[in-house]
This record gives structure tokens, C-alpha cells and sequence, in this order.
């Protein structure tokens, strides 16, 4: 039985009772709504969210990873149970999480990134479809954090998304044949394409990944009809080249003036100077601004870059139409630890402090800091740790927008900075928060871990490492090493947290309107709460450790199913490869020595699972 | 250079000529006199010329290539350095424990752990990323890189993690 949520299938629904309470919007935005039952008073969103089929990386163009459906909530979710499994075939970390469009499901597996097309209506779900794209297997060897991809967007008919060797494709949904296959940047000098391609309008928005290469970071945008490149912005350079003009206006004086790309970096350094954007991307279709944070300046010894080296570790909104720059925050200025500001950027109308409703972005950093924005003029609201342990800094001065920084936690060439917390992985990774309207918390996957880092000579070549530091990392203090933390973003302060032990949380997370949160952990579990109180209500174990997203979506019968991808991997989750020895800490670009126990509780997945009553 | 290699050189020879030949009509059965021998690499150092990539069918197999450097200290400590500036290090961890790259350390070698098949995965790359340094790297210190290599997990180790 075929059945999708267009006119055609209306009479065929309506004879089942449960389609009959979740009817679905034969709008353009097909299973989404805006209006959410049990919103907070003074909540606003600003894009539709996921209310059936899962369209967008996110689910919404606003990160909030939100979806209203509620049949599965706190008072039947311990009912909740493996309904079907499949197995991808490729046992490296699966991030990012299945797209549901008009009763099909899709996954883009790691390197080499096919699209499997399961068909919801048949039993077990049987495969429509798998497209195999065939990137170029060099790309593996210079991917710096396993051979991940971090998913796709579904529009106009087709699956978009990212081949590991810096090429985008898009794929027809019905059919699985290749619509056009752009490339988009060269894997000689050691770009790749890991973050969810999002299409705005009628642009398709990717970033580059190689920070750790010498990449210079850029967006562009295709056309989502032709593969056609229709603009490219870079984020080091001279303004032409980043798509600053006269439209740009920056909040903080420091963020001001000409060509600060070229300015803020020695020499030419900034041709190597990272600020990729291998994250999320949002989109405001009120304001009509994208909005995305970049990553690390290259190279990671500070002392070879003398500077504020912009645009590194920012967070820019640009217009989608022409990528033309309107405000740009730098939240740390010459960073000295490795702290990639790609964290998702949600975008939520709120009452502030001082009741009046205002556009917000959360951005819960790298550097521990919760970042809240005003996301038209790019004012600094607030920015507390969500992390203890966090001691680079001791806070944000709101008046410049400069982090009040430690200076004994500078690091530098020739000498061991011990016990700078967070870890260049961050107080959290790029593994996405999720935001509920009906409690006003954002739930954050949160890290402790700590590191000792020491600058050492970097030598330029091109496709290989670019690096310059010696780094082992171990966990923070306290006796735990990862929290799912539920945030309040306007009191700034953590309202639960449920604590791992022994590793970081490397799973994103998803709110639901049964009030419950899910997520994943590195040993494998996957774990519903109660999202006002945190506590656990559901774990289930799977056979991999979890560093996808949970999403959830309604099946052709009606009923409410959560998906997740149990396939350890990733930066930190690569250390439960055979590939990867236990005996070295600086391995893995220093992680290895946070991660000694993960070869005790996990090995390599490839595997995705549906959850059900 | 052994008996298998020539002859496999010579062999991948006629082949050359034989295709660019067959594009002129006239179709010659031997290699003509005197026809240049192919090899892999075009810096020509004594490993890595005529050396099979895989191992060879047969009885028996070529005789390994010892490193001139042995377990020698300083060179030791000169192939740790050089382990890092070529940013081998960046890929293959910090102390090789992996990453990118496989780990150095572990006892799983894809393509052979003897110090000549080390001096050629660094030499001529390997597949999925591994580069093809021997352009950029000279003999000598390709073999100091193969004996830091072969130390690892050895008491020989120098900067072994802790």
C-alpha cells in the first residue's frame, strides 16, 4: 500500500482512525507546522517544524530539532521498542540522522556516501532505491575525523547532500538517479564536504571541512534546479572575497573596518587560515539571513599567526540571495585551543530579560560558553558557562564582546599548557542541541574533557595535516565526561543535567511534543527523559556506540516512530577503531587519551534503528 | 635487482609497445631490442626501482632490504623529527597511534612490516590517502622515517608516550 501525504491519499487516511487525530498539511510545507499546542507564552518560531516527515538536516530551518508529535511521550515511552533495524554495510561513524519524505526514509552512509531509500510502507522497509556515488577514495586519507557525513535536505523532488571528495549531488527521491553532481572544492589541497547540505529557496548551502589541512574556509551556493555555483564566500581574504560590503555592519568595534580577513593575519597566512564551515547552516525566512559559525584559524600554533584572524571561530549571518555579508561576531579573537565555532546556531523568538520578545540565537560553543545573540544586529546577550570546568575565560565582556581570557592558558611554541578546560573538542561537539517551545530549555550534549597542549613547528604541504600542536586530552574534573544539560536560555543556567561517567555525550539531541528528549550515547545507549525534569524513562541498548541524531516521524499508519543511527565513529568516537591504538595519547589528534575506555564498551556499527509503541 | 623483477619490467615494456604499436596497424609479437624497461616511480632509488607492489606469484619471495640505519639512536631521534615535520604525525597520531591514518603502532601492517615495504608505503603511497613522498623526501632520510617506524613499541622508541 502507497500512501503519501498528498489529496489523493485523503480518502484512504480518513478511514483510518489514527491518521484521523495527526492530519497532515497539504501545503508546500508538508508535514510541518508552526504553531505548536503547549507553547510557552512569549515563545515564537520562527520556521515550521517537523510534524510528520523530516525534510530539513534539522528538521527545521531554525536548528530546534523540535518535532510536536507526542503519541510516544512520559506516559507509554518505556512501551517503546525495536521495530526494524538495517544495517548500512559501512562501520564507520554514522552522524547526522534519516530524512522522512512522503513515506520514504534516507540515509547517506559515511565515505562513500550512499543514499539508501527505504520504502515505509512495506514491511521491514524494504529498499527503493540505493544510489551509489562513487567519491574518490583518496578523500578518506584527509579526512581529519573519520569518513563521516553529517546528512541531507530533501526539496524539489530531490535528495541533496555531500560526497566526502568535496562534491555535492543531487538525487531524484522517486527514482535514485543523479539529477547533477557539482564539485565544489579540490581534495589535492585537503577540502572535503562532511556538513548537511541546506537548501534555501533555491540555493543549495555547503561549507567546506579542512581545518586541520590549511583549508580556507568557504560557503557557497548552488543552484538547486542546475548544481550551477551561484556564489562563493570565503572566510579569510580581503572583503570581496568574503562577501563584505557596504551592507556589512558589524556590532563591535573589534569586528569593524576594511578587509579585516587580510588585516588580522601575518603575511599571507590567511590563504591557510581556515574558518571552515563544516556545521550547521539556519535560516531566518523572516528576516531572510542565514546564519552559521566557523571553524578553527589555521594553523592550530598561535604563535604563527599573530592577529585576530578573522573570520575564524565566528558566527556570520549572511543574506542567502547573494551570500553578501550583513553582521559577523568573532567569539574569540586569535584562538589559542582549537575552539571551531560550527555549533549550530538556533534561531528562536523569546521574551528577554526585559519582557520584550526579541529574534534570539543560541549558540552553545565550543569554548563552553552559551552564547545568546540578538541574530539581527549581532549584540552579544549573554554568554555564561555551561560547563564548570571551563577556565580559559572567565566570562564575556558584553560591552566589547571580548572573552575575559586566562592568559596562563595561552598557548604557544615551545611550551606545555597543562589543564586548559574545555578540550579542543569542545564543552560540546557539532552534535546539535534540540530547543522545546513547551519548556523554554535548550537541551545541550555537553563534554568535560580537559587537555594539555604544547605549540610545535607546522610545515605546509599541501593535502596533508596542517597542525603545529601536540595535544593529549583526559577527562575534566568531577568524575564525569559527558551531561546532557537542559538550559535556560534567558536566566542563563543549566536547570538538569544528566551525567556519562566515562565519555562525552556524541550524539545530538531531539525534543519532542510528548515532552520527552532523546539522545545517544558513546557505549551505545539511547535514552528518552522527561524534558522538564530529566529523568530517564527509556534506554534501550544498541550494538554500536550513538553519534547520530534521533529524529522522529509518522509512519503510513499514523503512529509516531523515533529513528537513530548506532555506528561509533567520528573524532572522538574513531578511537574505538582497530586502526586507532589505546597505548598512544596523542593520537587522534590528542583525543585518545580522553578516550581509554571506548574499546571496553563499543566497537564499529553500521546500523540504524526504528523505535515504536 | 632479482630475476622477477627484470623480467616483469620487460614484460609491462612489450606491453607499452605493443599498444602504442597497434594504433599503426602493424602488430609485433616481440619487444623490439633493447626496449625500455618501466618503473614505478620516476625518482629512481634503489628500493623502490623495478620493486613489485604486491607480493610476487611464485616460489619464494625477494630477499628484504635491511635499513642501513638500523636501531642507531641518533637516527632514531633525527626520523622522530623528520616523523613530524613531514606531518606524518598529523595524520598517523601523535606517537603514530592513529588517526587519519592507521596506527604505526599496532601489529596489523596492510602492506608489510619489513623496512623495505615501510621505506615504499612512505615512497610510493598507498591507497585512501596515503602520499607518494619519495618525490619530496630523499632516500636517507625516507630511511630514517622507516627506522623511527620500526621502533615503535620498541625500548628503542624515542619520545614513546607515557
Amino acid at each position: 500500500m502507497s500512501c503519501s501525504p498528498t489529496l489523493r491519499c485523503a480518502p484512504l487516511l480518513l478511514t483510518l482512525a489514527a491518521c484521523q487525530s495527526t492530519p497532515r498539511l497539504s501545503t508546500e510545507h508538508v508535514g510541518s507546522v508552526t504553531e505548536v499546542a503547549g507553547t510557552l507564552p512569549g515563545i515564537h518560531l520562527v520556521s515550521p517544524v517537523p510534524n510528520g516527515d523530516w525534510r530539513l538536516p534539522s528538521g527545521d530551518y531554525a536548528n530546534t530539532r523540535f518535532s510536536p508529535l507526542a503519541a510516544i511521550n512520559s506516559s507509554n515511552v518505556m512501551n517503546l521498542h525495536v521495530l526494524t533495524t538495517a544495517s548500512t554495510g559501512v562501520p564507520h561513524g554514522h552522524e547526522g540522522n534519516p530524512l522522512v519524505v512522503n513515506n520514504t526514509l534516507y540515509v547517506v552512509t559515511p565515505f562513500p556516501n550512499n543514499l539508501i531509500a527505504i520504502d515505509l510502507t512495506k514491511p521491514s522497509g524494504a529498499i527503493k532505491f540505493i544510489y551509489e556515488p562513487h567519491p574518490d577514495p583518496r578523500s578518506v586519507g584527509i579526512a581529519c575525523c573519520d569518513v563521516v557525513n553529517r546528512g541531507a535536505s530533501y526539496a524539489g523532488g530531490k535528495i541533496v547532500y555531500n560526497l566526502l571528495d568535496a562534491e555535492t549531488v543531487a538525487v531524484d527521491a522517486e527514482t535514485g538517479k543523479e539529477v547533477w553532481r557539482t564539485r565544489v572544492g579540490n581534495i589535492d589541497i585537503g577540502e572535503t564536504t562532511t556538513m548537511a547540505a541546506l537548501v534555501v529557496k533555491d540555493k543549495v548551502l555547503v561549507g567546506s571541512s579542512g581545518g586541520e589541512l590549511g583549508v580556507r574556509g568557504w560557503l557557497v551556493a548552488l543552484d538547486l534546479d542546475s548544481g550551477r555555483e551561484v556564489w562563493r564566500a570565503y572566510q579569510t581574504g580581503p572583503d570581496r572575497d568574503v562577501l563584505i560590503d557596504s551592507r556589512f555592519h558589524a556590532f563591535y568595534k573589534k569586528d569593524q573596518g576594511k578587509d579585516a580577513g587580510v588585516t588580522s593575519w601575518p603575511g599571507e597566512q590567511w590563504k591557510l587560515g581556515g574558518g571552515n564551515i563544516w556545521g550547521w547552516v539556519s535560516y531566518d525566512p523572516e528576516l531572510n539571513l542565514i546564519y552559521y559559525g566557523t571553524g578553527n584559524p589555521g594553523v592550530w600554533n598561535p604563535d604563527l599567526r599573530p592577529g585576530d584572524n578573522k573570520w575564524s571561530c565566528s558566527i556570520v549571518a549572511r543574506n542567502p540571495d547573494d551570500g553578501h555579508v550583513v553582521w559577523a561576531y568573532q567569539l574569540v579573537p586569535h584562538d589559542h585551543h582549537d575552539y571551531d565555532e560550527i555549533m549550530e546556531n538556533v534561531l528562536v523568538d523569546m521574551d528577554w530579560k526585559d519582557r520584550k520578545l526579541r529574534k534570539l540565537l543560541f549558540h552553545p560553543g565550543r569554548n563552553g560558553f552559551m552564547f545568546v545573540l540578538d541574530r539581527q544586529t549581532g549584540e552579544l546577550l549573554s554568554a555564561e558557562k555551561f560547563q564548570d570546568s571551563t577556565n580559559w575565560a572567565s566570562g564575556y565582556d558584553l560591552e566589547t564582546g571580548l572573552p575575559k581570557e586566562d592568559p596562563s592558558k595561552h598557548t604557544g611554541g615551545g611550551r606545555i599548557v597543562r589543564d586548559v578546560c574545555p578540550s579542543s573538542t569542545g564543552g560540546k561537539e557539532f552534535v546539535p542541541s534540540a530547543f522545546s517551545p513547551r519548556t523554554g530549555l535548550l537541551y545541550i550534549p555537553a563534554h568535560n574533557t580537559c587537555m594539555d597542549y604544547e605549540g610545535i613547528e607546522a610545515n605546509y604541504i599541501a593535502g596533508t595535516p596542517y597542525l603545529g600542536a601536540d595535544v593529549r586530552m583526559f577527562p575534566g574534573p568531577g568524575g564525569y565526561q559527558g551531561e546532557l544539560v537542559a538550559w535556560d536560555p534567558v536566566r542563563a543556567r543549566k536547570v538538569w543535567g544528566v551525567r556519562e561517567e566515562k565519555l562525552p555525550v556524541y550524539s545530538g539531541a531531539l525534543a519532542t511534543g510528548g515532552d520527552l528528549v532523546f539522545y545517544g550515547t558513546m557505549d551505545g545507549f539511547f535514552r528518552a527523559v522527561d524534558a522538564r525534569t530529566g529523568a530517564m524513562l527509556f534506554q534501550f541498548h544498541t550494538g554500536s556506540g550513538i553519534v547520530g541524531n534521533p529524529m522522529t516521524y509518522l509512519g503510513p499508519d499514523g503512529k509516531q516512530y523515533v529513528a537513530i543511527y548506532a555506528a561509533i565513529g567520528g573524532w572522538m568516537g574513531a578511537v574505538a577503531f582497530p586502526d586507532v591504538s589505546a597505548d598512544d595519547p596523542y593520537a587522534a589528534l590528542g583525543v585518545v587519551g580522553a578516550m581509554t575506555e571506548i574499546k571496553k564498551v563499543t566497537g564499529p556499527g553500521s546500523t540504524l534503528y526504528v523505535f515504536g509503541l | 635487482m632479482s630475476k622477477k623483477s627484470v623480467a616483469f619490467n620487460v614484460l609491462v615494456g612489450a606491453l607499452a609497445l605493443s599498444s602504442s604499436a597497434a594504433g599503426c596497424g602493424s602488430r609485433p609479437t616481440q619487444p623490439a631490442a633493447g626496449a625500455r624497461t618501466v618503473s614505478y616511480a620516476p625518482w629512481g632509488t634503489r628500493v623502490v626501482v623495478n620493486q613489485p607492489l604486491g607480493p610476487v606469484p611464485g616460489i619464494g619471495d625477494i630477499a628484504p632490504v635491511a635499513n642501513p640505519f638500523g636501531n642507531d639512536r641518533t637516527a632514531l631521534e633525527e626520523g622522530r623529527k623528520l616523523f613530524v615535520q613531514f606531518n606524518c604525525a598529523g595524520c598517523h597520531g601523535g606517537r603514530a597511534g592513529g588517526g587519519m591514518g592507521p596506527s604505526l603502532r599496532d601489529p596489523a601492517w596492510r602492506y608489510g612490516s619489513t623496512p623495505d615495504r615501510i621505506f615504499n608505503s612512505i615512497a610510493q603511497g598507498r591507497g585512501q590517502g596515503m602520499p607518494s613522498w619519495g618525490a619530496r623526501i630523499p632516500e636517507q632520510q625516507i630511511w630514517l622515517i622507516t627506522a623511527y617506524v620500526s621502533s615503535l613499541r620498541t625500548p628503542d622508541e624515542p619520545e614513546a608516550p607515557r
